[in-house]
């Protein structure tokens, strides 16, 4: 018989395959050479520092009253094509507040607007949405697609986290406050470390803790590899836009990260215990826990450890025989032997008359545990230890000298304090691009996570470096920068040469630069016209319900699950989507719908809203024929149609209701007046839908029928305004930013 | 290399690319170099709208659609497809030491060794050997192609039904079927071009995420279809919405687009939106009528097994798929087995009788329905789970996961019929000869397709992903 070798090949290993980008991967310790890095390596553009630019003076006058205005119009003269003008004051409002705001302006809004002829009309605006509490609401989703945030584990159990929405409304909260850039990396590496005394100031640090996660796995060590090297890979790609997780196996095929530079990193976690929340009580919740145990007989504190003790025993017994399996406290004690079950019945009758005590909110935080040794890990492979490494810089970015952490017993706030030092040649880089990319839908580096050399070359690179300078001048502030960009020339220019307040001449005109322009740069990498964009899930849902007035303004805690057809749960394993909260919680923002690794909310799933699994820096715009049948299709589409046709009808009687209610339903849905013609139009419809149900011989009761709003006189026309109302939700105009 | 994807290999830059790059190209190089497509429109207008236009192959294929039989829990390669005497002979006895310590999900190295619970025979004119559990197959052995080495790398169910699906262990890779519509498109715009139809006893181990897109756009990503008159979610409008009033409205829609798109212009955006709308509405057509099986004879029904208890559901989803296929959707994949499936871990021969019964006649029916439709011939069929089971006992008469050794059946696709390649060990316990790991088995599945898995590949983070990583090798042996 033959002799066969064992082959047991780990996650660890599968990983490492499924990462590598050559298969030149050490074996031994030995043959693990250190690359150095070379000065070739070092002149690559990211790693530069920041360079000093002034504006350049430019010969247009209008493109001189701003700083990025100079940079854009000079690209824009050296590549030789010409901007199309800035869009009328409609098309900019709406475009400025789903920007800002994720949610259109209301028709009052509109109004006031249209109507506010001052010269800082526009600035004004801005800094009301910038106030407001949505701004906070739109800009945590960005923050949180790269922060692969969920509130389940994934894989087969795809188990709840009960507290990771502390995180989320953490972000939310800190972006509504301005909170500087550099606090806001420094909380989220290390808030507990920083402020060991504020037990709250951990909750940022559920950012490191929000990736995938299979606690089943049938090694905790390679649960635990598997999980730090994601969360170094993520640090390093979400910070930084260096792709680390590439060199986790071997050096990195193209940037210079060598092995031993990603275990650094990664070694700055090595001590934390991830796998289990931690109590992160208020003062006063700690006060009032303190009080009640000081009068509590301590009897009761020695029968809790007990009883605990007893049942990570029976959890532990259990586990060892049914890895598959999450044990109830029945399995529990059933691997406990009558001993130990009859001691166990006595502590709980004992604690049944404890007084009870206060309770501490949990949080999915980090907390560092003993220190622990940290190696390369050859090939990846958590089985094989290579040498041991310190927690440092990566080489390429750090000066000499610079490498060893000065303070160990705290060592992720080490890292963020080198992560948020002024002059450090990324990390300001990186966030202004991102935050150029939020508004003008790319970067200026294309790339936004990857600024090596596979990533695009920035197309203005004077410019990024010159916001990224006037971002740490400002205080990191992030809505200094929104406020910067979105009040340039280059940010309000139309998308296209056609515009309801501009003259017959002028469209003509514009027409003319379009061609030309569009001949010359196709791609619009100069800037010349907005690219114009498809609002994200999010934006549709929360816009649907903005225009019939029926968004909940409630916020904060908990995922809320709303109902969902049966056909989409099914594919679930059981009590996989609970539905929770009432109805008007069913219809909070967007941000705060339970986030699920393994059922995204339908809408939002066919929207390209990420999977969660892996940092998401850009989202898809996709365009698929599933997206139309559920935008058209669905019962939260024709619900918003049905209330948006009792609000518009809530608004008009008698004479002329037709031209009101479309008057209306333009304003909520398009955000601008109705022309005549489109009245007109509307009033056609109108009358040929109610005909036609007229002619197929509809009940009353069979009708989809205005809800909330007035008793219909004409059931029929009612019905066919709820028609007209669900087109609008599925046009163009609708779908897209202009 | 054809040009569409020679393109984005060469690109560094994607501005620069995008800068020089004309019209004329096909829609995977855009689509794929962009990791969102909203630059598209500017490119050629039916380029952004037709990113599921056919597209042409590397290689001539030998099959122009799949249709994956997926055995969710993990079928029982030693009690199926792979004879092994030994196993009788050593039945009740440990594993002999010298083959080493084994990685089990439930500690199962050291039981006793459990023989196959129902004979084998030479089946059909190959003599290939199939086990008495599997009658209705055993009829058209010789059409299978067994690969008896397949071997992946984990123990945990969710870990395995992604490899299978998508290549990596991790949560959220693309999924085989989704490459298959990227590098392929479909050649049916009115039906989706990769169809999952899902078990409707429960949720598989790993969830829906086994036949995402993962990184690339999620046209690319597996519809679920369903038996009965809505097959899709959202397929058609509320109740209270009857099909001429829904006409009416999708008129006032054409109306507002068509009116909002001459005053600012022609727009591939735009345009393409229209278009997927007007998709849309054809596969709210379409889509019933593929489920309706009133123009399918008795007879017909009666091969699939439909009409009978046992075989009905199984049957009817197989039946399905080959509408599907026949009317051009590129890749159909069906789930046997709920939450648990075959995961036979207390009781072999309950589990898998169950299961073969229902899948059995469906099964070889669908085989030879394809057969006798000429569709056989262009058409790959796979058979397979996530992995298979331990030549050692479980809990007495049931069997542990096995990744390191098990066996897939193809069929169709020009692949050779009655043949058995590669060999686990004595036990059934690693693969031993012929080895095919599942990166080698995606490439082979490419391959047959006319896919070269080195070059069907997504610019993502500076990195030409891959279906198959960095490993993968076609068995050419297989090849009729």
């Amino acid at each position: 018989m033959k002799v066969f070798r064992a082959a047991a090949v780990s996650l660890a290993v599968a990983v490492a395959l499924s990462a590598s980008h050559r298969p030149r991967a050490a074996e031994t310790s030995a043959d693990l050479k250190e690359v150095p890095i070379t000065d070739d390596e070092r002149s690559h553009w990211a790693y530069l520092p920041i360079g000093a630019f002034e504006p350049p003076v430019v010969n247009d006058a209008r493109w001189r009253n701003h700083p990025i205005d100079a940079f854009v119009k000079s690209a824009m003269d050296a590549n030789s094509v010409e901007p199309l003008p800035p869009a009328g004051k409609a098309i900019l409002l709406r475009r400025v507040s789903f920007d800002l705001a994720g949610l259109p302006p209301t028709p009052k809004q509109i109004e006031e607007f249209l109507a506010d002829d001052s010269p800082d009309a526009y600035e004004k605006l801005v800094d009301r949405l910038l106030a407001s509490p949505a701004y906070g609401e739109r800009f945590a989703q960005h923050w949180l697609d790269l922060a692969r945030f969920a509130e389940t584990d994934g894989f087969e159990h795809d188990l709840e986290r009960p507290n990771a929405w502390r995180y989320r409304d953490w972000v939310i909260d800190a972006l509504n406050r301005d909170m500087p850039y550099d606090e806001f990396i420094r909380l989220q590496l290390a808030g507990d470390e920083l402020f060991p005394d504020d037990p709250q100031a951990a909750v940022a640090t559920g950012f490191l803790l929000c990736g995938p996660d299979m606690p089943d796995i049938n090694l905790q060590e390679e649960r635990r590899h598997v999980v730090l090297n994601e969360m170094a890979a993520t640090v390093g790609s979400v910070f930084l836009a260096v792709q680390f997780g590439c060199a986790q196996c071997h050096d990195h095929k193209y940037d210079p990260i060598r092995i031993q530079d990603f275990y650094r990193l990664r070694a700055f976690f090595e001590s934390a215990t991830i796998f289990r929340d931690h109590p992160i009580p208020t003062a006063g919740e700690l006060a009032a826990r303190r009080a009640a145990e000081a009068v509590r007989d301590p009897k009761y504190r020695e029968a809790d450890a007990r009883r605990e003790e007893l049942e990570t025993i029976g959890r532990e017994r259990f586990r060892q025989k049914n890895p598959d399996v999450y044990p109830t406290l029945k399995q529990i004690l059933g691997e406990l032997g009558n001993d130990y079950n009859d001691e166990h019945r006595q502590l709980a009758r004992l604690l049944k008359d404890a007084p009870p005590l206060p309770r501490l909110a949990e949080g999915r935080v980090m907390r560092d545990g003993e220190p622990r040794e940290a190696h390369v890990w050859l090939r990846g492979d958590f089985r094989q230890p290579g040498p041991v490494v310190n927690g440092s810089f990566p080489r390429i970015l750090a000066a000499d000298g610079e490498l060893a952490t000065e303070r160990p017993d705290r060592p992720r706030a080490e890292l963020a304090r080198w992560l948020t030092k002024p002059d450090h040649p990324l990390v300001a880089r990186v966030i202004v691009n991102r935050l150029w990319q939020w508004h003008f839908g790319v970067g200026l580096a294309a790339n936004p996570s990857d600024f090596g050399v596979m990533g695009a070359e920035p197309t203005h690179p004077e410019l990024l470096d010159w916001l990224a300078r006037r971002f740490v001048a400002d205080g990191w502030s992030f809505k200094s920068m929104h406020r910067l960009i979105v009040t340039s020339r280059a940010y309000r220019l139309a998308c296209a040469p056609f515009d309801a307040q501009w003259s017959a001449e002028q469209i003509a005109a514009a027409r003319e630069i379009r061609n030309r322009s569009q001949a010359a740069d196709p791609q619009n990498a100069w800037l010349w016209r907005r690219s114009r964009r498809r609002l994200e899930g999010e934006a549709i849902r929360d816009a649907m319900l903005v225009a019939c007035d029926k968004l909940s303004v409630r916020t904060g805690g908990p995922g809320i699950r709303p109902p969902l057809a049966p056909e989409v749960t099914e594919t679930l394993l059981k009590d996989q989507w609970n539905v929770s909260g009432d109805g008007e919680d069913h219809r909070r923002r967007g941000i705060y719908l339970f986030v699920r690794r393994n059922l995204r909310y339908p809408l939002f799933d066919v929207f390209d809203r990420p999977d969660t699994n892996a940092s998401c820096a850009m989202r898809h715009e996709s365009t698929t024929a599933t997206q139309s049948l559920t935008q058209f299709n669905s019962q939260l589409s024709l619900e918003c149609a049905r209330w948006l046709a009792g609000a518009v009808a809530q608004h008009v009687s008698g004479t002329e209701s037709d031209s009101r209610a479309i008057r209306q339903a333009y304003w909520r849905v398009f955000n601008r007046p109705a022309g005549e013609d489109e009245i007109r139009r509307g009033r056609e419809f109108l009358s040929r839908q109610a005909q036609r149900l007229r002619d197929e011989g509809r009940q009353v009761d069979s009708l989809a029928l205005p809800l909330d709003g007035p008793k219909p006189d004409d059931p029929l026309a009612a019905a066919a305004l709820v028609d007209f109302c669900l087109a609008l939700f599925n046009a163009n105009e609708f779908l897209y930013l202009d | 290399m054809p040009p569409h994807l020679a393109a984005q290999s060469r690109c560094s830059s994607r501005r620069e690319f995008l800068a020089q790059a004309g019209g004329g190209l096909g829609a995977i190089a855009l689509a794929s170099l962009l990791s969102g497509d909203r630059l598209l429109h500017a490119a050629k207008g039916d380029v952004r709208s037709r990113p599921l236009a056919p597209k042409p192959s590397h290689v001539e294929p030998r099959a122009r659609r799949v249709i994956y039989l997926f055995m969710h829990g993990g079928p029982s390669h030693v009690d199926l497809f792979d004879p092994k005497p030994e196993l009788i002979e050593y039945a009740g006895q440990p594993l002999p030491e010298s083959v080493g310590p084994v990685m089990t999900r439930r500690k199962v190295a050291q039981n006793p060794l459990l023989g196959p619970v129902k004979p084998f025979r030479p089946r059909g004119e190959s003599g290939l050997p199939i086990s008495d559990f599997l009658p209705h197959v055993s009829e058209v052995a010789d059409e299978l192609c067994v690969l008896r080495g397949c071997h992946g790398d984990s123990v945990n169910h969710p870990q395995s039904v992604y490899q299978m699906n998508t290549g990596s262990v991790l949560m959220g890779r693309p999924s085989l079927g989704s490459w298959v519509s990227y590098g392929l498109g479909t050649e049916n715009d009115s039906l989706p071009a990769f169809v999952v139809l899902p078990d409707p006893g429960g949720g598989i181990k790993g969830g829906p995420v086994a036949w995402g897109n993962g990184y690339l756009p999620a046209t690319y990503q597996g519809t679920t279809f369903r038996p009965g008159p809505a097959p899709v979610v959202d397929l058609r409008p509320q109740r209270q919405i009857s099909a001429p009033q829904q006409q009416g409205t999708i008129e006032l829609l054409r109306d507002l687009n068509r009116r909002q798109s001459e005053s600012k212009g022609a727009d591939g955006q735009l345009e393409a939106r229209i278009e997927a709308y007007e998709l849309a509405f054809r596969m709210q057509a379409a889509a019933p009528a593929v489920v309706d099986f009133a123009d399918e004879s008795a007879e017909t029904l009666e091969m699939y097994g439909i009409g009978e208890k046992d075989t009905e559901e199984f049957g009817r989803r197989c039946l399905l798929a080959r509408r599907l296929v026949e009317r051009g959707v590129r890749f159909v994949q069906l789930y046997s087995g709920d939450t648990n499936g075959w995961d036979a871990h207390n009781d072999v021969l309950k589990n898998h009788s169950e299961y073969c019964r229902k899948t059995d006649k469906p099964v070889a029916g669908l085989l030879r329905d394809l057969r006798r439709r000429g569709l056989l011939d262009d058409t790959l069929v796979i058979w397979g789970g996530e992995f298979g089971r331990m030549p050692m006992s479980e809990q007495g008469k049931g069997r542990d996961h096995n990744p390191w050794g098990y066996t897939v059946w193809l069929a169709g696709a020009k692949v050779r019929g009655g043949f058995a390649y590669g060999a686990t060990d004595p036990f059934g316990l690693r693969a031993a000869e012929g080895k095919v790991h599942v990166h080698d088995l995606h490439a082979t599945i490419l391959y047959l397709l006319g896919l070269d898995h080195e070059q069907l590949t997504y610019l993502r983070n500076g990195r030409n992903e891959r279906l198959t990583d960095v490993a993968g090798r076609v068995v050419t042996e297989i090849l009729a």
